[in-house]
Parts: structure tokens; C-alpha cells; sequence
């Protein structure tokens, strides 16, 4: 896997346990926590086994991002527009959560590939949530309207405590962001992966994709912001999206790619860091290969004859001593 | 960002399947075989071209990289193997074979199955008791070094059966575990949590030979079955089909009708391992014999243990009156065989339990910890 | 490079091929006791000079021999912050695997990244020249891996990249 996948595997396998077995009442009551602290808290009851209450709790946000009732804003919009019928929003949230859905099963599209479409978004709700004010920015972009925050930049949060940010500008968006790592090895890895983010975009094939670039001060464009949110121990990112980047069906691809940024970089710093451990290993082997030859014959030999003192008994030997 | 306020991930690794989710949920998120399909046609070309000479290794180094990622676990890797994939099953008899593959099924489990940031949560990880030092050494390493998790836990998972608390006498942590997987099933006396490791016996028919001695009986039929479909359909024959009472539960009853060179039944097993602990104990462990893992699962296997190790120890009891001629009758010994829905993963379930204690957090090894006193941290 | 790395390892090889003369030798401070005097460095007598190579200010080797152990103490090259993370990274995975090689530190002797430590009974133990063989090999295999480790780094790095930016195309 070199992408994450939007939908999260969880709450599908959920929904589609309860689809296949919808009379059957069963009670559910699980929670389960995402990257980034998205937590999800899913409930079905016996007596009403068509309808699962889902609730949501998101990161919390910094100080400079805005958010409505502890929503970004745009979000209720974007769930109302993303499933219709199917998911009403209940208010008050559940104690604790940020927003509580109740998903009607017997009011899903009876056809099928409609149903599962359907189904895989309920499964994406944090690209519908967090991803509801990037979304519009964007939108507002592959249309050519110029919002009243055009210039200034404006704070999302896509990380407990954590922010990045989104410059619109008439033709092109401008994202950066500030790049924490709490793990020093990270720090410097993540750091040289960064770096090759600007070298990758310089190659002729990806002409077209976003320019990108780093630097280990915050950008000029970040003037105003608060200092807090300047501070970043592996330096800044920027990506400036053009209207090609969000034509019709890139739009949600492009917004979950920029919504999960961070993740990514640390779910491949992580990757990186096991790909050594295979090698080290690999190295050790061969190491105590090398050590291996430098025993002399004649004590290779006498280990044969009396065999070590103390034999790890293994199952099999236990086995055959019966 | 503190950990405690989140729930722990519990990773039970059995031979079998593996169970994944977090604490204070009653099942695991995620129930998969514990299996990755790698891609190593990467492997094959280097030692190729290691033959003719390193000319092209940027080439390979790009390859490499690209294969390390190319990877999948669980059904999906049982799906899509063949091909540029082989199978590797990391975990064999209850050891881990394969630290690489094993690490990749973590790296998977975290970021494609439970998507969870492994610096924000504590991990309780599971061992089998003949787990040796250097292995949870391993398990550490990979765990605060390449996941950077801010703390560990590596429980046992006999203990975590009984910590499961479906066993008649609650919290009290001495019992017998019967733990039959994939692997080599395990007979393991637990007193006030702690395994009475001279008396732990082993029994050599697994879940999977039980599969196999499914298969055996189609092939007497003659089923015609292609032979590389041959073991998952009888492996799906035993998840479906097989209830205590036929041929199948037989041979953990009888074992010579599988293969002659083992003949103690499991009641034996388990009345011998319970005869070898310590005198006070005993009562207690025939009091709380505790089922778990996947192979117990068969119908009514549990009552007709009960009856077996009952029996046994009546008879002992009664030959033991007779011989030396006692009027007083001796106070029975009770024999009880707990059972449970959620036998199948009780190991995981105890983990969650045990995660949801308000001491968990006091409990586990921090990073910090591990830094400073390295391999010695548990 | 190559070239000089070449000569810093024939150099090595040949000091420890003339300074590994180990014989035993009793502890004079204990009876029944048998320690490597390199370590205890109590009686001046029985230690010889330590001799330093060095290929450049950041990668050295420091051999200090008595009369029945030898250590062996090395430097490795960290030109950046990356292979300096990356010799961190190996040289603790291999001091957490010591037990196997028998004739490493756990804990590297100060200033220095990895220390072995070879007395007598290892030396009769195992032939002298492919010891040293495998001392030379080590050093070698840790500057390959840290240089492959690191191009590792960055080609991966790049693979990320290139996903990443080919899903807005």
C-alpha cells in the first residue's frame, strides 16, 4: 500500500456486516481511533437493527482555525449534500463526540452498485467532514470564484492541536504545512523525504503536478500568522494548486491527498524505517556468517561430538522424546 | 497528545489468525490470517544479476524499494498469492519465524486495518509462554524503533485468557488454559497469574491437523478436489461443519486414529499437567480449566471435556479409597471446564480488558525506558 | 574514496595482525581470576601503547592491546545528520544482537560508535586471521550499509514523492 484510502476499512466492514445481516439483532457498540485522533463511536440496538448511530469526534482544533460547534465550517452542508436521505444529523452530539449520525439502512438505493458507492462514503466521512472547507476552496477555484478571504491565509486542522494553511488566490490555491514530527529519527527523515518532494516535481513527467516547494523558515505568505503555528521542527511545505488540479473527478482525490499530507509522509518515514530493519537484519546474518568461519574446525567439530550444554527444547524434540 | 486518554491497540499474533483492535471493545476490530503475500520478484532478479555483475543497482535499489511496499496481508494476500507474490506465514508454532514479514503484518495492521497513529497509542502485544527473551527483545525493538509507540505491554496469553473473566471464579487467576490454535495446542497451568512453567504440556494435534485429517477423509472418499484448493476447502469444511460427537473431535479424545506414535488423549494431558503443579493448587486448576483459541470451538467440546477430565479424576479418587481401605469419603473434586462464545479470541478479549485498567498505564514499558536500559526492559 | 578506504582497511588489518599476540594470563589482583587486562587497566605493565589510525578527523580506530585482550574501537563516517542517524540506528541494532557475535561491546568505549573485544580464549577459540577478517569485513559492511541505508532513504523518498504528486495529474 503506498496511498491511504479515504474509506475507512472499519466502518465498511461494519456497515456491510450489517447489511448482509440486517433482521438479525445484534448489538454493537464499539468505538475505534483514526490517525490524527478521529475517533468513531458506532451503535446499533436490537430493537432497531436498520439504523446505526455513528458519532464522530474530530481533532481538536488550534486557536487560529475557525470551526463552527466544533465543525469546520462548510461540514453539515457537505454531509447533507454527500448522502441525502440516508444519514440524518442528530443534535445534540453524543457526549464527547463532535457530531452524531444516524444512518438509516432501509433507506439506501436498492441497486447495488449505487448502494455500495454509498456505503464507501459513509465509510470516507472524515474527507467529508474535515476535508468540507479545503473542498470549497477548491470548488470555488475549478469555478473561478474569488471568495472574500482571497489572499489571507486561512488555518485548517488536519492534526490535533495542528493546523495547516490555505491561501486562495483568483488562479490558484496556495497550500502549506508547518511539518512536526515528535521522534528526532523522523524528524531528519521526514525531512530528506521533503526535500525530495521539490527534486520529484522538477522531473519532466510530473510537469503538471503541483509545484511544490520546502524550506526550513515559514514562508513569506505565512506573514500574520500566529507564532505558534510558525513553529515547525521539519520545516515548511507548499503546494500551489492550479484549476487543472481540481477538474471534476480530481476534485475529492485532490482533497483527501492534501487533507492526509502529513500522514502520509509519516506513514512512509515509518515504512522507511522497518525497510532498514529488514536490511540490518539481512547484514547481521551475514556478519555472523563471517564470524562463523573464523571458528576453528577442531572446535567445530567437538561441538558436534558433545552438542551444545544447554539444548533449547523445542516442541518437536519434545515430541519425538515420548 | 497524551496517550492514556486514548484506548490501547491489542495485536494478539496467533500462528492461525491474528486479532486486531483496540481496548474496551468487546471483539477485535479485525480478524485475519496471519499471512503476507510478498512481492520478492525483486529478490529473484537481484541474485540474477548478482551473477553477472552490479551494473544496473540503482535499477535495483529503485525495485527493491518499489517491492518492499508491494505487499498484503491477511485474505487478501491469501487471494491474490501465486504470481510475483509468495506467501509467508510469519508466525509458526507459536514462534516468530520471520521478524521481516512479521513487521510488515504490523506495518499493515496499524496503517491499512486499524489506521491508527502508532505514536498515539499504547500497544499490548501477546506471546505464547515458550516465547523466549530475545524474541519480546524483537518485539520491543520493532515496536519503539520503527513505530515509535510512546509504550508496551507483552502479556502472555494464558494469562489474558484468564484475565477474559468468563472462567467460573472471576479475577482470580488460576486455572488451566487449554489453548488450541493453528499451532501445537497448549496445556498451560496458570497459578495466581503466574504459569507453572515445568507443568505446561503440549499436544501435538493442532487446528491444523485437524484440517489436515479432513482432508485425509476426503481423500479416503474421493472427493475430487484441486489439490491447491485442497486444504482451504477443508479448512472451510472445519469452521462450518465440524460439531463435537463425529470422527473430528475424536482424535483430541483419541489421537492414535490420526497418528499412532501419540496416543495420551487430551483429558489425560490435561490431568497430568494438573497432577505435576503443586499439591495446594490443584483443586483450584481442575476447578477452572479454561478453553481457548479457535480449536475448542466445536460444538459441545467443552461438556465432553468436562465428562473425560471428570472421569478420570473420580477414578483416581475411588481407586485411591479402595486401595488403602478409607471409611471417610474424601470431598470431591471439582471439575469445571469453562466455555464461552468469544473463546475464539478470549487471548485478544483479556487484552482488552486488562488494557482498560485504570493500572494498565502505570504498567507498560515507556519508550524512554526502553532507550535507556535497552534489551533489558523486559 | 574507494581507493583510501582501501588503505585505512590494510592498515587496520596489518596492526592488528602484529598487535593480536594474546596469551592467558591470570588476574595478579585475584586469585582463580582471569580478566581482560585492557579493560581493568590496573597494572600499567601489562598494557602496551594504544595505537590510533585515522582516515580522516571524523572516522578513526583505536586498538589497544595488553597481554590477553585486545579492543578495538572504531569511529564511523556521519558526514550528515541523516548517516548520522543511520550509524545510530545499525550500530544499536547490532549492540542489541552482541550476544551473537560474541566478541562485540555491548557498550562502545567513550568517543568512539562500536568497540570489540577479543581476549585469549577467543583467539583459541577461532583462527586469528579470519578474526581479523572479520573485524575488516565489519568495518567495511558498516560503511556500505550506512551509504546504502542512506541511498535508501532517498530513493524512497522520491518514489513517495512521485505517487504522491502523479494523483494530481
Amino acid at each position: 500500500m503506498i496511498l491511504l484510502q479515504s474509506p475507512s476499512r472499519f466502518l465498511l466492514q461494519i456497515l456491510n456486516d450489517r447489511l448482509l445481516s440486517q433482521d438479525k439483532g445484534v448489538d454493537i457498540d464499539c468505538q475505534t481511533v483514526e490517525f490524527d485522533d478521529v475517533r468513531y463511536h458506532i451503535q446499533v440496538s436490537m430493537r432497531n437493527p436498520k439504523v446505526l448511530v455513528l458519532s464522530v469526534a474530530l481533532p481538536l482544533p488550534p486557536q487560529e482555525a475557525v470551526s463552527f460547534d466544533g465543525l469546520p465550517f462548510g461540514a453539515i452542508e457537505a454531509i447533507k449534500a454527500a448522502y441525502g436521505p440516508v444519514v440524518q444529523i442528530l443534535d445534540p452530539p453524543k457526549d464527547g463526540f463532535d457530531l452524531t449520525l444516524k444512518i438509516n439502512l432501509a433507506k439506501l438505493p436498492s441497486e447495488e452498485e449505487q448502494k455500495n458507492a454509498i456505503l464507501v462514503h459513509i465509510a470516507s466521512i472524515r474527507e467529508v467532514v474535515l476535508g468540507a472547507p479545503l473542498k470549497v476552496f477548491l470548488k470555488n477555484l475549478s469555478m473561478k470564484i474569488v471568495g472574500p478571504e482571497a489572499g489571507q491565509p486561512v488555518a485548517l486542522v488536519h492534526r490535533p492541536n495542528e493546523s495547516f494553511f490555505v491561501i486562495p488566490q483568483a488562479d490558484r490555491v496556495i497550500v502549506i504545512y508547518p511539518m512536526r514530527f515528535q521522534d528526532s529519527i523522523d524528524i531528519v527523515l521526514a525531512t530528506s523525504f521533503l526535500q525530495e518532494f521539490v527534486e520529484a516535481r522538477r522531473t519532466a513527467a510530473l510537469n503538471n503536478a503541483p509545484t511544490c516547494m520546502w524550506s526550513q523558515s515559514p514562508p513569506p505568505e505565512l506573514k500574520g500568522a500566529p507564532g505558534s503555528a510558525l513553529s515547525a521542527n521539519a520545516g515548511f511545505v507548499t503546494f500551489v494548486v492550479n484549476p487543472r488540479h481540481v477538474e471534476g473527478k480530481k476534485l475529492d482525490r485532490t482533497v483527501w491527498n492534501l487533507l492526509t499530507f502529513h500522514a502520509y509522509v509519516s506513514y512512509h518515514v515509518k515504512c522507511s524505517e522497518g525497510f532498514m530493519h529488514t536490511r540490518m537484519r539481512r547484514r547481521v546474518d551475514t556478519l555472523i556468517q563471517a564470524l562463523d568461519r573464523a571458528k576453528s574446525d577442531a572446535e567445530k567439530l567437538q561441538k558436534l561430538v558433545t552438542g551444545p550444554s544447554f539444548k533449547k527444547m523445542s516442541m518437536k524434540d519434545e515430541r519425538e522424546r515420548r | 497528545m497524551d496517550p492514556t486518554c486514548r484506548p490501547a491497540v491489542i495485536f494478539d499474533n496467533g500462528t492461525g489468525y491474528s486479532k486486531l483492535g483496540f481496548a474496551g471493545n468487546s471483539e477485535p476490530s479485525f480478524i485475519l490470517p496471519t499471512v503476507v503475500g510478498v512481492n520478492d520478484s525483486f529478490l529473484k532478479n537481484l541474485r540474477q544479476t548478482d551473477a553477472n555483475d552490479n551494473s544496473n543497482w540503482l535499477a535495483q535499489y529503485n525495485a527493491g524499494v518499489m517491492a518492499d511496499l508491494d505487499f498484503m496481508i491477511g485474505d487478501e494476500a491469501l487471494t491474490r498469492s501465486g504470481g510475483i507474490y509468495s506467501l509467508d506465514r510469519p508466525i509458526r508454532n507459536s514462534q516468530v519465524e520471520n521478524w521481516d514479514t512479521l513487521e510488515k503484518f504490523w506495518q499493515q495492521s496499524i496503517y491499512n486495518y486499524l489506521r491508527c497513529d502508532p505514536e498515539e497509542h499504547y500497544f499490548l502485544l501477546t506471546d505464547s509462554p515458550v516465547t523466549t527473551p530475545e524474541s519480546r527483545e524483537y518485539m520491543g525493538e520493532i515496536m519503539f524503533e520503527t513505530f515509535n509507540v510512546p509504550g508496551l505491554y507483552i502479556a502472555v496469553q494464558s494469562m489474558l485468557t484468564l484475565a477474559a473473566g468468563y472462567s467460573t471464579p472471576k479475577s482470580d487467576m488460576t486455572g488451566v488454559v487449554v489453548d488450541i490454535g493453528d499451532s501445537a495446542p497448549q496445556v498451560v497451568p496458570v497459578v495466581n497469574g503466574y504459569v507453572i512453567g515445568s507443568s505446561m504440556k503440549s499436544f501435538p494435534i493442532s487446528g491444523n491437523d485437524v484440517t489436515r485429517f479432513i482432508l485425509q477423509l476426503l481423500q479416503e472418499r474421493g472427493e475430487l478436489i484441486p489439490p491447491e484448493d485442497s486444504m482451504e476447502t477443508a479448512r472451510k469444511i472445519k469452521e462450518l461443519y465440524c460439531y463435537s460427537c463425529t470422527d473430528i473431535v475424536k482424535i483430541f479424545f483419541n489421537p492414535e486414529i490420526y497418528c499412532t506414535d501419540f496416543t495420551t488423549a487430551l483429558p489425560d494431558l490435561i490431568d497430568k499437567c494438573v497432577q505435576s503443579s503443586p499439591i495446594d493448587t490443584r483443586r483450584a486448576l481442575y476447578k477452572n480449566i479454561v478453553l481457548a483459541g479457535g480449536g475448542t470451538m466445536f460444538k459441545d467440546f467443552y461438556r465432553r471435556l468436562q465428562n473425560s477430565v471428570k472421569k478420570i479424576v473420580d477414578d483416581r479418587i475411588a481407586a485411591n479409597t479402595a486401595r488403602l481401605g478409607l471409611d471417610v469419603k474424601p470431598q470431591p473434586v471439582e471439575v469445571n471446564v469453562a466455555s464461552n462464545p468469544i473463546q475464539g479470541y478470549a487471548a485478544w478479549f483479556g487484552g482488552s480488558v486488562v488494557a482498560s485498567l485504570p493500572e494498565f498505564c502505570d504498567r507498560v514499558v515507556p519508550k524512554e525506558y526502553e532507550v535507556k536500559a535497552g534489551n533489558r526492559a523486559y | 574514496m574507494a581507493n583510501s578506504l582501501r588503505l585505512y582497511l590494510t592498515c587496520i588489518r596489518n596492526t592488528l595482525e602484529a598487535a593480536m599476540c594474546l596469551q592467558n594470563f591470570p588476574c595478579q589482583e585475584v586469585e582463580r581470576h582471569n580478566k581482560p587486562e585492557v579493560e581493568l587497566k590496573t597494572s600499567p605493565e601489562l598494557l602496551l601503547n594504544p595505537v590510533l589510525i585515522c582516515r580522516n578527523e571524523a572516522e578513526k580506530c583505536l586498538i589497544e592491546t595488553s597481554i590477553n585482550s585486545i579492543r578495538i574501537s572504531m569511529k564511523v563516517k556521519q558526514s550528515d545528520e541523516l548517516e548520522n542517524i543511520l550509524a545510530k540506528k545499525f550500530l544499536r541494532f547490532l549492540s542489541m544482537r552482541a550476544e551473537a557475535f560474541q566478541v562485540l561491546r555491548r557498550k562502545p568505549v567513550q568517543g568512539y560508535d562500536i568497540s570489540f573485544l577479543i581476549t585469549n580464549y577467543h583467539c583459541e577459540e577461532m583462527h586469528k586471521h579470519k578474526l581479523i577478517d572479520f573485524i575488516v569485513q565489519f568495518m567495511e559492511d558498516i560503511d556500505k550499509e550506512i551509504s546504502e541505508l542512506k541511498l535508501s532513504v532517498n530513493t524512497r523518498g522520491r518514489l513517495v514523492a512521485t505517487e504522491f504528486l502523479k494523483q494530481f495529474i
